[in-house]
Order: structure tokens, then sequence, then C-alpha cells
């Protein structure tokens, strides 16, 4: 089945002799994925226009042009209750508020600030990725057969 | 009468050839130029060992030219069953990673046994060459051309050919002091007579999604050209430069890759983000060294199968234009 369904993907058998496929394909779903897959492996393979790298700016270019909703609803109603009610409590809430706020983002930046002064040696870290990147792309470099995996993979 | 006068230039040609062939074999740089060719035009298939410190790994190869271009097949035999089709001088990568099978498009890469550039003459510039002797590999018998490098910007390397055929039988990466860094060899090599196309596939594995690798999306990549590279090692020159995405980081990270002809440094710049901590100074792992620093708000890194003086020069050929 899997040779046909790939003989049928590289044209070597035409689709009137595959009819019987297609019934298959339906009726099975392993059958169906595997379609998929040789599909994709054969575009991977001729360099099909369907992976060029226009791609996913066409699909962000289409997120696009949907309507954006630009005013959080529930933004002016909570401005109109603070303007309504003005109250000594209030501001001294608001202030008290204020501090706290300014006094969190300076907690969380100081320690980010201490690394940025301190930098790491590259020893105690080694930046797998770019090893993983020079050895993936470098040419003649015989280390490109231990690499592991190549590094444009994202955590999952 | 004119039968044997024919005879007689039909064998002075022969004999001038074979003088020709006898003499070819005392210039290595006519080895090389055979091995660099051999490996792209002939049809071969071989498992060949890789091996690094503690790390090796065989690799099984198909390669076939049957005057249409080159077709090549590289499977991993051991660890992950990686897998590499090329046509020409473009790529397919397969990877299996966690559960699926990565796919990755590349362009044009050296791989063994087509180590050798066709044109020489960037090798010639930086390396010295000599035949030191015959080793056999594989069950067959080869040359061994010693390439010297002319400064200590780079390694030497001992390449085998075949003395038959000319294709690199085996490459050994030696430092400054003659230790070997790492070592490619064929364990088996059978020439192909053939020109049908049934082995030219992967291997699928059906049970696992196949995914193309994550592209840098358009826009993310940050405008390179606010740097210049001044005083690169001598003998290396820029051969490419991509933008790729790096895990847990948001903008793509610029990658240029210099080249002698042999060895082969990549160079990565990307802006520094605030609140990551830098990378700084310098480090070896088996055949690779590192090298960091800091230039301009920008986080400089250099990798390469090359010696310390070479990655710390080239890192530090960065200037940023002010």
């Amino acid at each position: 089945m899997k040779d046909q369904i790939s003989a049928l993907i590289d044209d070597e058998i035409s689709l009137h002799e595959a009819e019987y496929l297609y019934t298959a394909l339906k009726a099975e779903g392993e059958s169906r994925e595997c379609w998929m897959t040789y599909h994709l492996i054969g575009d991977a393979m001729r360099g099909s226009p369907t992976f060029k790298k226009d791609l996913r700016h066409r699909i962000m270019q289409q997120i696009d042009a949907e309507p954006v909703v630009l005013a959080p609803k529930n933004a002016r109603p909570a401005v109109e209750q603070a303007a309504t009610k003005p109250s000594a409590l209030w501001s001294v809430a608001a202030s008290m508020a204020a501090v706290m706020f300014v006094g969190m983002i300076v907690l969380q930046q100081q320690p980010q600030q201490a690394e940025d002064i301190l930098p790491m040696e590259i020893a105690q870290n080694l930046p797998a990725e770019y090893l993983q990147a020079h050895q993936s792309v470098v040419p003649s470099s015989a280390a490109y057969y231990i690499q592991s995996a190549a590094y444009t993979e994202r955590a999952k | 009468m004119i039968r044997r006068w024919f005879l007689a230039c039909l064998m002075a040609s022969h004999f001038s050839l074979a003088f020709a062939d006898g003499e070819a074999q005392q210039d290595p740089w006519m080895l090389l130029d055979k091995a660099a060719h051999a490996a792209r035009d002939l049809s071969y298939k071989g498992i060949f060992m890789y091996q690094s410190g503690t790390n090796s790994r065989s690799i099984e190869i198909t390669h076939m030219n049957a005057g249409q271009g080159e077709y090549s097949r590289i499977v991993m035999l051991d660890g992950l069953p990686q897998e590499l089709l090329s046509q020409g001088s473009d790529i397919v990568i397969f990877s299996p990673r966690h559960e699926k099978i990565v796919i990755e498009k590349r362009r044009g890469k050296n791989l063994f046994p087509a180590l050798l550039p066709v044109n020489l003459e960037q090798v010639k510039a930086s390396y010295k060459a000599k035949i030191t002797g015959q080793e056999r590999v594989a069950g067959r018998e080869g040359f061994i051309v010693l390439l010297e490098p002319r400064d200590d910007y780079r390694y030497g390397y001992r390449l085998l050919t075949d003395k038959e055929y000319g294709l690199l039988l085996k490459a050994t990466t030696l430092s400054q002091q003659s230790e070997v860094i790492e070592q490619i060899a064929f364990n088996q090599l059978n020439l192909l007579n053939m020109s049908d196309m049934e082995w030219f596939k992967p291997q699928v594995d059906p049970g696992k999604p196949y995914v193309m690798e994550e592209e840098v999306p358009d826009g993310l990549a940050e405008n390179s050209q606010g740097w210049n590279l001044e005083q690169l090692p001598p003998g290396y020159k820029q051969i490419d430069h991509i933008k790729r995405m790096v895990p847990g980081k948001k903008t793509a990270v610029n990658q240029l890759i210099f080249s002698d002809g042999l060895s082969s440094v990549s160079l990565f710049i990307e802006p520094l983000v605030k609140g990551a901590r830098p990378k700084v100074g310098q480090t070896t792992v088996g055949p690779t060294n590192f090298y960091a620093n800091v230039n301009n708000g920008h986080q400089i890194v250099v990798v390469g199968e090359v010696p310390q003086a070479t990655v710390a020069q080239i890192a530090n050929s960065v200037h940023f234009k002010q």
C-alpha cells in the first residue's frame, strides 16, 4: 500500500490505475496519514512552492486583514466610575497602589540588572544551539555527523 | 605499412599517457584534484566511521552520478536514524525529534568523501601538500597526502586517496601538536554501476508525523548591515550569511560562515536582549573551539573546528558602524 501511494505521488502510476487507492484512503485513517506524509516529503524534495518562504507571511496577512476590536470593553466604565466618585480615600488608595506597583517593578528588575552587569563564562554554560547551528550548515564539517538534532526545534 | 605506422602511433600515445599518469601520482595537488572530482563524478556505496574523542558514529552513503547530476543518500546507522538526501546542492534532512520527524532543507555541503572543493586554489593558498606514503583502508590501496597549514590559523589534514579511482578513503584532522582531532574513514566501499533511482527515497516511519522546520518569519530578521568585518584571519573568506531562529529567542540570529576551503567557522551576531545574561570567554569541546564576547550591545559567538586563535580573531574582526 505504502509503495503504491508513493508511486502515485511520484507520477509512476496514473490516477486511473490508482482509483482503488482513493477508496482505500477514505476507509483507512492510517493510509490517509501516510498519503499526507508522502506528499510533504515529495514537496520538500521537489521544492514545492507550498513551502516557499512567504507562506507564513501570507497567513499573517490574512490574519491582519481580519477586523480588530481596538478598545478594551472594560476600560472606559472603570475610568468613568473613578471620575464620578472623587474622594480622599480613593486617592490615598491609588497612591499606595502606585507605590506598591513601582516597588514591584524595581524588585523584579533588580536581579536582571545584576545579571546584565555580570556576564557568564561561555565554558560554564555551553551554547549547544550555536554548535548545532554551526554543524548543520557549515560545509566540510565532519562533525556534522555527530550533531544530535538541528537547533531550530522549539521546546515542546 | 600504414597499419604498422598506425600501431606505432597508438603505442606511443599509450606510453605517453602511462608516463603522464605516473608523473601525476608524484604531484599531491593532482591527487587531491582527482579526489575532489571522483567524490562527485563516481557512483559508489559504502559505510564510513566518524570519530572524535569518545564520539563515533557509522554512516552509510549511496552516491550516484550517471551523467544526470549528483544524487546521494546518507543514513546514520548509530543513534537516531537521521537521513540526508541530496540532489546537486539541494539537501533534505529527515531528523527524528521527540515524537515527530522534522524535515529541513539546506544547500551545498562538502560532505565526506566530497570534503575537498573542486577548485583547490583557496586550499593551495593556506596549505602545503606532500605525499608521505601509502595505506590500505576498506580493502583499498591509497596514497597519503599531508596538508600542512601555512600558519597557525588552521589545523592540518592527512588525506588518503584511492590509488585506482582517486576517491577520498580517509581524512584525519591534526592539531598543531599532530594530535588527532577528528577522523573519518571508509570501512567498506564499492563502486556502483547503476542508473535506477529506486534507492533515492527516505525510509518513512508511518507512525510519526512529518513537519517542516520552523522558518524565519518575515520582518523578524534584524537588518544586518550594521557592522564591518576588519582583519579576518588570513585565507578565510565569508561564504554564506543566513538568518535563523534559535529556541527561546524572539529575534532571528545572523550566522556568517567563513571557510579557507577546508576549515569552516560560524560567526553569530545578535542584539543582546535586556535581562539575558551575556556570554563571554572561550572554551574547547571535542574538535570545536568557542569564543564569545559582547560588542556594542550585541552578543558575538564564534564556533569552529579551527584553532582558538582563529575563532578569537574572527570575533574581534567585528566592528559596528557608529
